[in-house]
């Protein structure tokens, strides 16, 4: 064989994959900053949901005394307006657009590259969210202004806040990515989806603090992932945990991220399967 | 009247169009059972810490939910997706097949599509509202009966015309899609008493996005709290609307015509 | 002339899907939710060739032939259903690192780039997805960026780049690796004549310089003559002509067409060539390639002609000749 032919010597892998991961955090930015309008529209539909719930039991808290459960309405402000940011810190590739990226044929491109496909979203989505914690800061000083909140963090609890929202976006690709491997043998997981989002919602402190729930819930949720994807960094930040819970909290994002790599790896090499035997 | 007749037309073809997809219903059946089951998950949630809420005992705010998801799927069947496909022809040029035809072209682009399946919606939220009314103490009139029908039927053209106005908007802002997405989000106010919610945002949720008034106001007919002066005011309201909408309509054709390619 | 093992090599290659069956019907539609009627499809019959270093080979056929099937079962996409193919020694379909890193699958129309930003972005992740040692990355980008003459085109968000353009580009970040290998699914499709002609010569010329072998699909016959030397010609997924593109077309393309436009199309015309196709005033011959001009000019000179056109045998006509003749 010539010279010429000849493969071209590799770079070091990790060097490699930092390379990537700042190459896309980058171009994700500058790819996002050109939608920042639609952007605007959507996080300002989203606030409709906790400016929602926020309401509510800020009326019933206002009835029984200024507070449930030993939650007040300064309080409830303060989770609901975290969970703003939170919610947009784990937006992931969602498992419905899973669809998309075979149908559209980007599938078969990114298994021809010598990269394991989570890299692509986890770098695309994770440069994503520095332009969206841009934006959300004056929806956040306005809710403050109009709801104001009850929160006086400590500095381990913003240290571990501002690292809980980074795990809550693992474990949450984590777990979409195995959802959405159904993509894989049905055009109909529309409903599974919905499920699925349906008992996160309930389970994660997405629709109440899980405190507000009956006991038997929040047993239930103590051994699912969905706390650590949502509650869980709300929580770290404005409920007062202990050193240990916070820290005990973060251990559990880990493993969950763990737990939920695994079951993707195996969802992942049936669905190729799957794929390679009936094609695109 | 001809208008009737060419929206029966649509209709019929719509839904035989849909009905080919029998999974769809299926899948429609599935997500309004977890609409319904999360919507009861938070009104028990809610009744768990409190008896009443602004007022309103839990049978009467399930009445209330049943309202707000049996006018969602009524949205959803028929005015959401031609409110997407006006939007889509406008953005793609492609209107002017509809106004080509003899018939009204507000009418046209209102009654084109149907997706039939989403009646399961509606008909969930009707459940939903008998099991609501069963609970709730002392009986509904025939008046009552008479006045929810009819504040139902204000609250369809109001949020009818909320949507259409908001479409026109395509003629001139392209990309008002990003606009609509916002409605579902807001719908969500209507799962509420208005009363719980603050000046501002009450008086939004009522005059800007007509969600109050189209929810609540049939639910207050239902619970025996409504008032002569708010049906009038929501008809007044409506009527108001309505010409607005259609003058809107007329102005944004003429602006597409003009400036068409 | 090299010893070398042969860069592809494919024995009895198949591939057979399960395409389910549904008739029309209430009925039907019932008992398909309960039971699967499934039907096989051979798109690929145990084919076999072998393909040496730096060849350029065409494959031909029809749409639906099983060219594409074929390429994706080379690349890795797909797994055979039978047979075996190695590509530089490895299996594809385990899609080994190693692998990835030595080859290309360019697919016609498909989009790999990052659509909101300039391609020299979607450039930079390649080279760190591929882990090109930054000298490399930017003496392969430059060479194939004045080669495909893209300069100015890459600067510029890919979303505004005409279809033509935006292959340029696609092909410019497949190749920043410098594979050994190169799978062109329809690389020219529904691209116009100027380009397709830019991108058959960079083809040749990327070929040239760099030894790279290329395989290539293509139902314009124009793509496969500029290109290659040897083609293969593939029907229902069967291996129909493995051999020199030049004794291809003498066996089984032999013809030309001529289309006369007549003042008397009911004149009798079997002196002159085959009648294939005849409506009113318009007559299509099939006669023998050496005889063309012959018979041309005497039409021509014998009749009222009003119009006249030549034309190549279409290449489904070829095919369909090549498939007929080896039964």
């Amino acid at each position: 064989m010539s010279a010429q032919t000849a493969p071209l010597t590799e770079e070091g892998r990790f060097r490699s994959l930092f390379d990537f991961y700042t190459t896309m955090v980058r171009t994700a930015i500058a790819a996002q900053l050109q939608y920042r309008v639609a952007q605007y529209f959507y996080m300002l539909g989203m606030i409709a949901e906790p400016v929602i719930y926020l309401v509510v039991w800020s009326t019933i808290a206002r009835q029984h005394g200024g507070a449930v459960n030993g939650i007040t309405a300064g309080q409830f402000a303060a989770y609901y307006i975290v969970w703003t940011l939170v919610r947009n810190m784990n937006i992931v590739f969602g498992a419905p657009f899973w669809e998309w990226r075979i149908r559209e044929g980007r599938l078969a491109g990114d298994l021809l590259r010598p990269l394991n496909i989570l890299h692509y979203d986890l770098a695309f989505f994770a440069g994503w969210k520095f332009v969206v914690v841009g934006l959300w800061i004056p929806i956040a000083i306005g809710l403050s202004a109009v709801f104001h909140p009850d929160l006086h963090p400590s500095a381990l609890e913003i240290v571990v806040f501002i690292v809980a929202i980074w795990g809550a976006y693992f474990v949450r690709t984590m777990f979409q990515a195995t959802i959405g491997m159904l993509n894989f043998w049905t055009t109909r997981g529309a409903a599974i989806f919905d499920l699925y989002m349906a008992t996160e919602m309930l389970l994660s402190g997405r629709l109440v603090p899980l405190r507000l729930m009956p006991g038997w819930v929040q047993t239930l949720a103590d051994f699912l992932p969905f706390k650590w994807t949502f509650g869980f960094p709300i929580e770290s930040l404005v409920a007062n945990m202990s050193t240990r819970s916070l820290l005990l909290g973060l251990g559990a994002q880990v493993m969950w991220t763990a737990i939920g790599y695994v079951l993707f790896r195996f969802a992942w090499r049936a669905a190729i399967k799957r794929f390679s035997a009936v094609g695109a | 009247m001809n208008t009737l007749r060419v929206g029966w037309l649509y209709f019929r073809i719509g839904v035989l169009n849909e009905l080919q997809y029998r999974v769809n219903f299926f899948v429609q059946l599935l997500q309004a059972l977890i609409q319904v089951g999360t919507g009861l998950v938070m009104l028990s949630l809610v009744y768990s810490h409190t008896t009443e809420l602004n007022g309103w005992q839990e049978s009467e705010l399930l009445t209330l939910l049943g309202v707000q998801i049996l006018l969602g799927g009524f949205i959803h069947t028929f005015i959401q997706p031609n409110m997407e496909l006006l939007m889509q022809d406008v953005q793609q040029g492609t209107l002017d097949y509809a106004l080509t035809k003899p018939e009204d072209s507000q009418v046209l682009v209102s009654v084109r599509q149907v997706r039939i399946w989403q009646v399961v919606e509606v008909i969930s939220g009707v459940i939903l509202l008998f099991i609501g009314l069963s609970g709730v103490q002392g009986s509904i009139g025939p008046l009552d009966a008479l006045a929810f029908v009819f504040a139902l039927g204000i609250g369809a053209v109001l949020v009818y015309c909320f949507w259409l106005i908001l479409t026109t908007g395509a003629f001139w802002v392209v990309r008002m899609e990003h606009v609509l997405e916002l409605f579902e989000g807001i719908y969500q106010t209507g799962r509420w008493p208005v009363g719980v919610y603050p000046g501002w945002l009450r008086y939004s949720v009522t005059f800007l996005v007509p969600v109050a008034f189209a929810v609540t106001v049939p639910a207050e007919a239902l619970t025996s709290r409504l008032h002569w002066p708010t049906l009038l005011l929501a008809l007044g309201f409506a009527a108001l609307l309505f010409a607005f909408t259609r003058w809107f309509w007329r102005f944004g054709l003429r602006h597409y015509s003009g400036a068409s390619a | 002339m090299s010893e070398q093992s042969p860069i592809v090599h494919v024995r009895e290659l198949t591939k057979i899907f399960k395409v389910p069956e549904r008739e029309p019907g209430l009925r039907a539609a019932a008992k398909s939710l309960v039971r699967r009627k499934t039907r096989d499809v051979r798109a690929v019959d145990a084919i076999s060739f072998d393909i040496g270093s730096g060849e350029v080979v065409g494959f031909l056929g029809p749409n639906g032939a099983g060219k594409t099937t074929t390429l994706k079962m080379l690349s890795g996409l797909l797994y055979p259903t039978g047979g075996e193919a190695h590509v530089l020694g490895h299996v594809p379909s385990r899609r080994e690192r190693e692998y990835l890193r030595r080859m290309t699958m360019v697919m016609g129309n498909r989009n790999q780039l990052q659509w909101d930003l300039p391609a020299l972005d979607s450039f930079e992740l390649n080279r760190a997805i591929y882990r090109l040692r930054r000298d490399d990355y930017l003496a392969m980008r430059d060479e194939l960026i004045d080669l495909l003459d893209v300069g100015d085109l890459v600067r510029k968000p890919v979303r505004n780049l005409s279809l033509g353009e935006r292959m340029k580009v696609e092909i410019v970040g497949s190749l920043l690796h410098r594979p050994q290998v190169l799978f062109l699914d329809e690389p020219t499709i529904g691209l116009d004549v100027t380009m397709q002609k830019r991108i058959r010569s960079f083809v040749a010329e990327y070929n040239r310089r760099h030894g790279a072998t290329v395989l290539l699909t293509s139902h314009y016959m124009a793509d496969v003559e500029a290109l290659c030397k040897r083609v293969i010609v593939i029907h229902h997924g069967r291996l129909l002509f493995d051999g020199a593109l030049a004794s291809l077309a003498d066996e089984f393309a032999a013809y030309k067409t001529i289309g006369v436009v007549l003042e008397n199309g009911a004149a009798p015309l079997d002196a002159y060539g085959e009648v294939i196709h005849r409506d009113g005033d318009r007559v299509t011959l099939r006669v023998p390639k050496v005889e063309t001009s012959r018979v041309a000019a005497r039409l021509l000179s014998e009749l009222q002609v009003l119009d006249l056109t030549i034309e190549e045998p279409p290449i489904e006509d070829v095919i369909e000749l090549v498939f007929a003749q080896s039964r």
